[in-house]
């Protein structure tokens, strides 16, 4: 009977927890909401409008409209994707290796790549501006596009690996008897058979693109060059007190297509992390 | 096995020459190499030379000279800057520990009691992480701001209960900052505990309960125990991210007011982008990069070694 109440009390308490936890991580995109569908008038009755009495889209459509949003977001579409294929191009192979051959300093590299992994992008910015203004690559996608794939490849490389070593050795070695060589292998059976790794690692490289600012920021200087995240952080610069819905609907849209992309591929991506480099 | 045992079409030369060259591993992880050493491991040893140096962002001409160093290390606002950096860093690491150790025993229970809301809770929180630095930023400044739309004051005043000053008081803004991040990188520390919880052996909180263990006594004796290596990691890693963010920053406070919350990372960035001081950047990159690679050896001391097939 004790014993019971003390499990009714527990998943009383964990209801509670829960409650509290997720007004907090809800409660603040929810106000980003809130304020993004309110116009000029309701803003300033702060959370007593939680629910807009006149709720509008009025201020997505100016955004969309006015600015260069539209372009922004290309941009920032362009340049994770552009991006994430990049990774894949360089992780894979490495990943393959990695998991499959057998060489001198194997486990040093893995760790070198993850030490890499924890070096700020701040600190090799600093050099990296003044290379590319000399070769003449400032203001351009490609030398965007270059950076973001080496500040990707430490962690793709390690979750592909892992992605990898459940691939069954047996079937690359019938494979072989069977005529294949190393190549083949690695396109007809390695890279089928590791597509929800790779899925999640593509996945994982665009958020992280998507969410680049300090990149972007030094590297480009026109605007109709910038992605999202510098997109919104000019925005922010050029508004005032009474244009904050605005702001938020400019947030908000560079806010929901990282989230959709995460949420659809949520098991994928949980799957590939606690596998991979994350496992302690 | 029949789709995979497909006769290869190229003449037998070239065969061995592939098979030579594909049966090495060199191949396979040159672009891994040449990208790291291009974007990584020069601009590094850059930074290095150049913080021997007097170099600007805008002058070519430099001349070798420790000069940069010493003033750097003797700038008055480094030991405010080490300080904010301290609290942002150390508030965020406890934090986000506590909480998303937190959050994992809740929804494993949840999972376990197939309680309501469970996925929820963990989809929510993993959705706060998603968010961009910038963007982050920008959504805090809408709840603290002390503007009419700041919703924590307006909830206050609701309340009839005196409003905070979130931002402006420079006691309290490092507060705020350190919420903002929290609230942004607990979903980090809640997957891997979520991945160290699910990994312990069911069996020991069997003989626990045979044993006579109440709840509490498991999660101090079997439970932390157990998790001591994941926690450590976790910890880790968080403190290596939460060094390196500004950006969340940047939108919230800008490092104000005064210097409160200007962290290690955006005094660098605003010491090399807004002042140009190249060489006084480096210096105190190769700062952070000690801090982060004295981490990260910690770090990888207790990681599983590379198992031997």
């Amino acid at each position: 009977m004790s014993g019971r109440t003390g499990t009714r009390l527990g998943d009383a308490m964990s209801y509670l927890f829960m409650l509290v936890m997720f007004v907090f991580f809800a409660g603040p995109l929810t106000y980003l909401l809130s304020m993004a569908l309110r116009d000029k008038r309701e803003v300033y009755r702060g959370a007593a409008r939680y629910i807009p009495d006149n709720p509008t889209v009025q201020n997505f459509i100016t955004v969309l409209n006015n600015s260069y949003f539209p372009i922004y977001l290309w941009n920032g579409l362009k340049l994770a994707a552009l991006s994430g294929l990049g990774v894949l191009i360089v992780a894979l192979p490495a990943a393959y290796a990695f998991s499959r051959f057998q060489f001198r300093g194997k486990g040093l590299s893995m760790m070198g790549l993850l030490l890499f992994q924890m070096i700020s992008p701040l600190v090799i910015m600093v050099p990296l501006y003044r290379y590319m203004n000399r070769l003449g690559l400032l203001d351009t996608h490609f030398a965007v596009v270059m950076v973001y794939i080496a500040l990707g490849v430490p962690l793709a490389t390690w979750l592909l690996k892992s992605t990898v070593d459940g691939i069954p050795r047996s079937l690359d070695e019938a494979a072989m008897i069977d005529g294949c060589n190393r190549f083949s292998v690695f396109w007809r059976i390695i890279l089928p058979l590791s597509a929800p790794g790779i899925a999640s690692v593509f996945i994982i490289t665009v958020i992280a693109g998507w969410s680049q600012f300090l990149v972007p920021f030094l590297l480009l200087t026109k605007n109709d060059l910038m992605p999202i995240g510098v997109g919104i952080f000019n925005f922010r610069g050029m508004q005032t007190d009474s244009s904050i819905q605005l702001l938020a609907a400019a947030c908000l849209i560079a806010v929901v297509p990282a989230i959709v992309a995460f949420l659809s591929l949520q098991r994928l991506i949980l799957g590939a992390m606690t596998s991979g480099a994350v496992k302690g | 096995m029949s789709p995979i045992a497909i006769e290869a079409d190229s003449p037998p030369q070239s065969r061995t020459f592939m098979r030579r060259f594909a049966g090495a591993p060199l191949p396979w992880i040159m672009p891994v190499i040449v990208v790291i050493g291009i974007f990584y491991l020069y601009p590094v040893i850059d930074v290095f030379r150049l913080s021997f140096t007097n170099a600007t962002l805008i002058g070519e001409n430099q001349d070798y000279t420790l000069g940069s160093i010493a003033n750097a290390l003797s700038s008055p606002q480094l030991p405010d800057i080490l300080w904010a950096t301290l609290i942002f860093v150390g508030g965020s690491v406890i934090g986000q520990q506590i909480l998303g150790l937190a959050v994992a025993v809740t929804v494993i229970r949840g999972e376990k009691r197939g309680l309501f809301g469970t996925t929820i809770l963990r989809t929510t929180a993993l959705v706060a992480w998603v968010v961009p630095g910038i963007a982050g930023g920008i959504i805090w400044q809408m709840l603290f701001s002390e503007a009419p739309y700041g919703a924590l004051n307006s909830i206050l005043r609701l309340m009839h209960v005196p409003t905070v000053a979130w931002l402006s008081d420079p006691a309290m803004a490092p507060w705020s900052t350190l919420i903002s991040n929290i609230w942004r990188g607990t979903a980090f520390s809640m997957v891997v505990m979520y991945a160290a919880l699910k990994s312990i052996d069911p069996s020991l909180y069997e003989a626990a309960e045979v044993d006579g263990a109440t709840a509490s006594q498991q999660f101090f004796f079997v439970t932390l125990p157990q998790l001591r290596a994941a926690i450590l990691v976790n910890m880790i890693l968080i403190t290596i991210q939460t060094v390196n963010t500004f950006d969340a920053i940047i939108t919230l406070t800008g490092g104000g007011p005064g210097r409160a919350t200007e962290v290690i990372s955006l005094y660098v960035f605003n010491i090399v982008f807004r002042n140009y001081d190249l060489s006084g950047g480096s210096v105190l990159s190769v700062l952070m990069l000690i801090i982060s690679l004295g981490l990260a050896f910690v770090y990888a001391s207790f990681l599983p070694k590379e198992e031997e097939q």
